[in-house]
């Protein structure tokens, strides 16, 4: 734990988490590898059941049972292997070293108690000495989003606005001074203007006190303000990973062209605008073999039909599509053969 | 068409016997809509345009003011007597998975309002069975494969087609959208809007979207207009793509500058106007309402009120004392 | 797997009902437990039904047997005129549970009916039902059966099941108004309201079945909880005396025969405890079921 105090680098490998259902165990996320360099603010853009969720679970090996880590591993600078991690050396990493804003961080306050009050059961279940100086920390973060400390400290949930609480969550997830820190639809349910704010927060915070993020998100314009890189998931798979700006700009996997399509635009001609047809897969319509994507494909070909494509580094960026890059020799060969 | 003139309404908020709060939702809100036309109300969540479509849709009433059916002003008529004319206007609630009975099957939900209809106007069985066909097959959905299902077997896209279904049995007037993609994964919500464009457009059902979100409003309707709603009042109306080019109210200003800008696609615009925080406000009704969070008040803004009204050469009627159209809006990357 | 239904088929209607059994059978059969408890209610149904055409109207007494240990002639021995004691607890189940159906019917008609329309209506409606239901709920239930009984015999069960009923509806009054309360304001209530749908139709169509679970799990522990009453009271003695009822049984045995000190009358006192055990336990393992029964989503799957 030399260098917890930086911002630590994550390796997630060939990562498979499974549901038991009645069906059998359904992979939410299959083979799934995401390298979150240190210091950089990743994206993650996925639809209801893309697995994304239970991805950002996994950095916490927190996925809840009938769910489990059921291969792959998650490496996390001055941890090691988070999937390794049992008991109490789990929940010591939790906080310390990873911070989560859950999902609906704004009904995740315990509408009984003060924020300040919940602030020292935090500090007390992670066994910090020095309560005044967290109160302090806790103060000093929660001033720099622009809020006035001490009356948040001494306020109930119910006298905070969504977007304050909100602010309160990116607060404890950060004042045990944890270096990687989870934020699951950090914007949801919150207001334009506000989710402007929150985003300038994330982006300025992140900046300020060194952290590595990875955002979790629907909602590609979220990622598009804050994050350097972009992965976008579907069925359980990453499908098309790399930098912000070159995935938006010039997308490959025809899921992200189709995404981006979908979404209305405020300036330009109503009819550029497609809707991408079919619906995405739950658990349990998930194809097993083959691309999870081809139903909806407009590129398909015979082999998605067989085979899952496996993520495969084009320039700047991973893409798991068979149409892409087709025409590389080595693939051409293969293909004929 | 519909029309509101100076529509008020105040909800009480019940405290202690002391402290009853009043909360002014809506402080004198004028709307038209055409026949077959769009409108959109924009605005944060507690501007009260959810509440204005409740009360257009009759399932709220207002205080004062006049809402005026096809030119029949509601005022003149009993409660009983209007509920025709409010069955016209079929609101589209955001949650397709509250709006449908989780105990009815598809066929159940639509056959409701049929059988009242048929037995109104005395036609048999099979026109319902027909009719739940049509406006099945309108909203794009197979009858064959969805009538016998329950909700829970419908994905959300699907179920928040069969809500649209629901309100064509009616043979409605007006769809009143609230926020009707904002729950629908986003690869889904582009089709349902593509829908409620296609019934104006095939069926000359008039839409009234209700969001926070300019851009889906847009694609609704960049013929309709834009009625921006501030806590209660309309500060900014005009058609939409004038308002998006050109805003000139402060708020829609910072609306639209808060809109995240799809870098590597997308510039953000030139002038962002970013206002100073919501704070608990409730209480300052004095002056120009968005004043204490404008960036560009003067001393006039905290003491007189402005009205909306056209002026100054600006096309958008505006209540704003310093209007300036500023390019805020995120313009499209290299070209 | 999903069922395709023809829309132009009048029957309609009765494939749904066969697919809701369907349902209901699949429900059942996810637990063993549950078709123990199905069995167990069935057995005393038939127990309440047929029991007493078993046993002639006046049961033998072997008088030389009085207080007899459990043997294969009387499983559970004999009681202090030496009538066999299941034969008893047979014959005494008619008036336990035609008192206990009863009951549960006015409780859960009165409670879900006034809850409903007092949640629905609202205002001034709601504002009076809720406060008699408060009136109703504050009387002391004990107290007015003691002066009940010195007028009224109880001799028959429908005497015994709509007093115990009209004492039972406050609760279930409560809660289904707030239980309506809540629903009044989903999505789809509203939409009914709005595509102009009658009351009626919203009522019993729309609010009705989604409570359905709710109403049916307050009708099975309205029966034990009338069982436990009318046993409480016949075991005080605050009731006239009748041969073959539970509770007597239990008074008899306990005060006459002292079971709580000596052996002889233990399996006089356990049959009819056993009894109520029993059907407490068939109810509770039915109750389970409910959820999944009424709720589509939990039923199909």
């Amino acid at each position: 734990m030399t260098n917890a105090s930086t911002a630590p680098g994550v390796r997630i490998g060939d990562l498979t988490v499974v549901y038991k259902t009645q069906a059998g165990e359904l992979p939410a996320v299959s083979g799934v590898s995401l390298e979150l360099a240190p210091g950089s603010i990743t994206g993650v853009v996925g639809e209801s059941g893309s697995g994304k969720s239970t991805l950002a679970l996994s950095l916490l090996n927190a996925v809840q049972s009938p769910g489990r880590i059921s291969g792959g591993s998650v490496e996390i600078d001055g941890l090691g292997d988070v999937v390794g991690l049992r008991g109490e050396s789990l929940r010591k990493a939790r906080g310390r070293h990873i911070g989560y804003v859950f999902q609906a961080a704004q009904n995740s306050l315990n509408p009984l108690k003060t924020v300040g009050k919940q602030l020292l059961d935090l500090g007390r279940s992670h066994g910090v000495d020095d309560l005044r100086g967290l109160v302090r920390e806790a103060k000093e973060l929660l001033g720099r989003m622009g809020l006035d400390g001490a009356r948040v400290l001494d306020s109930h949930q119910h006298e905070l606005s969504g977007g304050m609480r909100q602010r309160v969550g990116i607060m404890l997830a950060l004042v045990l001074n944890a270096h990687l820190v989870v934020l699951d639809e950090p914007t949801t349910a919150l207001d334009m203007i506000t989710q402007a704010t929150i985003l300038r927060i994330i982006r300025e915070v992140h900046e300020e006190r060194g952290l590595t993020t990875l955002v979790i998100t629907h909602d590609i314009g979220v990622v598009a303000e804050v994050a350097d890189r972009l992965a976008v998931m579907y069925g359980g798979r990453i499908v098309e990973q790399g930098p912000t700006g070159a995935v938006l700009g010039a997308p490959s996997h025809p899921y992200t062209k189709g995404l981006i399509k979908a979404i209305p635009r405020l300036v330009g001609s109503l009819d550029e605008a497609r809707a991408l047809p079919g619906r995405p897969p739950t658990l349990a319509t998930v194809p097993t073999t083959g691309c999870v994507f081809r139903e909806r494909c407009a590129e398909r070909m015979d082999v998605c039909d067989s085979d899952d494509p496996p993520a495969l580094a084009h320039g700047d960026r991973i893409v798991a599509c068979h149409a892409v890059g087709t025409s590389e020799p080595a693939q051409l060969q293969e293909e004929v053969a | 068409m519909i029309t509101g003139q100076a529509i008020t309404k105040t909800f009480k908020q019940r405290g202690n016997v002391l402290d009853s709060r009043e909360v002014r939702a809506l402080r004198g809100v004028d709307f038209v809509i055409p026949k077959g036309g769009a409108a959109s109300f924009i605005g944060e969540s507690g501007c009260g345009k959810t509440t204005l479509g409740r009360i257009i849709a009759g399932l709220e009433s207002h205080d004062t003011g006049e809402i005026t059916i096809d030119g029949t002003a509601m005022s003149s008529l009993r409660p009983r007597d209007r509920q025709p004319y409010f069955r016209r206007i079929q609101l589209i609630h955001q949650d397709p998975y509250s709006a449908l009975n989780p105990t009815r099957t598809i066929h159940q939900t639509l056959n409701a309002p049929l059988a009242l209809r048929a037995k109104q106007t005395g036609r048999s069985r099979g026109w319902m069975d027909e009719r739940a066909q049509e406006v099945l097959s309108l909203v794009g959905l197979d009858a064959g494969s969805v009538l016998g299902r329950y909700p829970h077997q419908l994905s959300g896209g699907m179920r928040q087609r069969v809500v649209i279904a629901r309100a064509l049995t009616v043979d409605p007037e007006m769809l009143v959208a609230d926020e009707a993609v904002s729950m629908i994964d986003v690869s889904l919500r582009l089709g349902i809007l593509a829908l409620l464009k296609d019934l104006r457009e095939r069926l000359g059902v008039s839409v009234l979207f209700i969001t926070h979100d300019v851009a889906t409003a847009r694609y609704i309707g960049d013929d309709g207009e834009l009625y921006v709603i501030y806590r209660g009042q309309v500060v900014e109306r005009g058609p939409v793509d004038t308002i998006i080019s050109g805003p000139v109210h402060p708020y829609t200003q910072s609306l639209l500058s808060a809109i995240p800008v799809l870098h590597g696609l997308e510039e953000p615009g030139a002038q962002p106007v970013v206002p100073t925080e919501a704070l608990d406000e409730s209480h300052h009704d004095e002056g120009c309402l968005f004043a204490r969070r404008c960036p560009f008040r003067t001393g006039k803004c905290e003491s007189e009120v402005p009205v909306l009204g056209l002026g100054e050469g600006i096309p958008q009627e505006h209540a704003c004392f310093h209007p300036e159209r500023r390019a805020v809006v995120a313009q499209p990357a290299g070209r | 797997m999903s069922v395709t239904i023809m829309p132009e088929a009048g029957g309609a209607h009765a494939t749904l009902r066969r697919n809701f059994w369907r349902g209901v059978w699949r429900v059942m059969k996810r637990k063993p437990s549950r078709l123990v408890g199905v069995v167990i209610m069935a057995g005393f149904a038939f127990m309440g039904i047929a029991g007493p055409l078993l046993y002639p109207a006046q049961l033998p007494r072997d008088t030389d047997a009085l207080y007899a240990p459990p043997s294969w002639q009387h499983p559970f021995g004999t009681d202090f005129e030496g009538t066999d004691v299941v034969a008893l607890v047979v014959t005494g189940s008619q008036y336990v549970l035609l008192t206990a159906v009863i009951t549960a019917v006015i409780t859960v008609v009165l409670g879900t009916g006034i809850g409903l329309f007092s949640g629905f209506k609202r205002g001034r409606w709601d504002t009076v039902l809720m406060r008699v239901t408060d009136m109703k709920l504050t009387i002391p239930g004990l107290p007015l059966l003691l002066v009940l009984s010195t007028v009224w015999k109880f001799s028959a069960a429908f005497e015994m099941g709509l007093v115990l009923g009209l004492l039972g509806w406050g609760g279930v009054a409560r809660a289904v108004r707030a239980q309506t309360l809540s629903l009044r304001e989903r999505g789809f209530i509203e939409a009914a309201r709005g595509l102009g749908l009658s009351t009626t139709h919203i009522v019993g169509r729309e609010l009705l079945p989604s409570m359905a679970p709710y109403i049916a799990m307050n009708a099975l522990i309205a029966v034990t909880g009338a069982v436990y009453a009318q046993v409480g009271l016949f075991f005080l003695g605050v009731l006239p005396f009748e041969a073959s009822n539970w509770g007597v049984m239990l008074n008899t045995a306990v005060f006459g025969g002292g079971a709580l000190t000596t052996t002889a009358a233990l399996p006089y006192l356990m049959a009819p405890l056993l009894a109520i055990l029993l059907l407490t336990l068939g109810i509770v393992l039915v109750v389970d079921a409910m959820d999944e029964i009424f709720n589509p989503r939990l039923r199909e799957e």
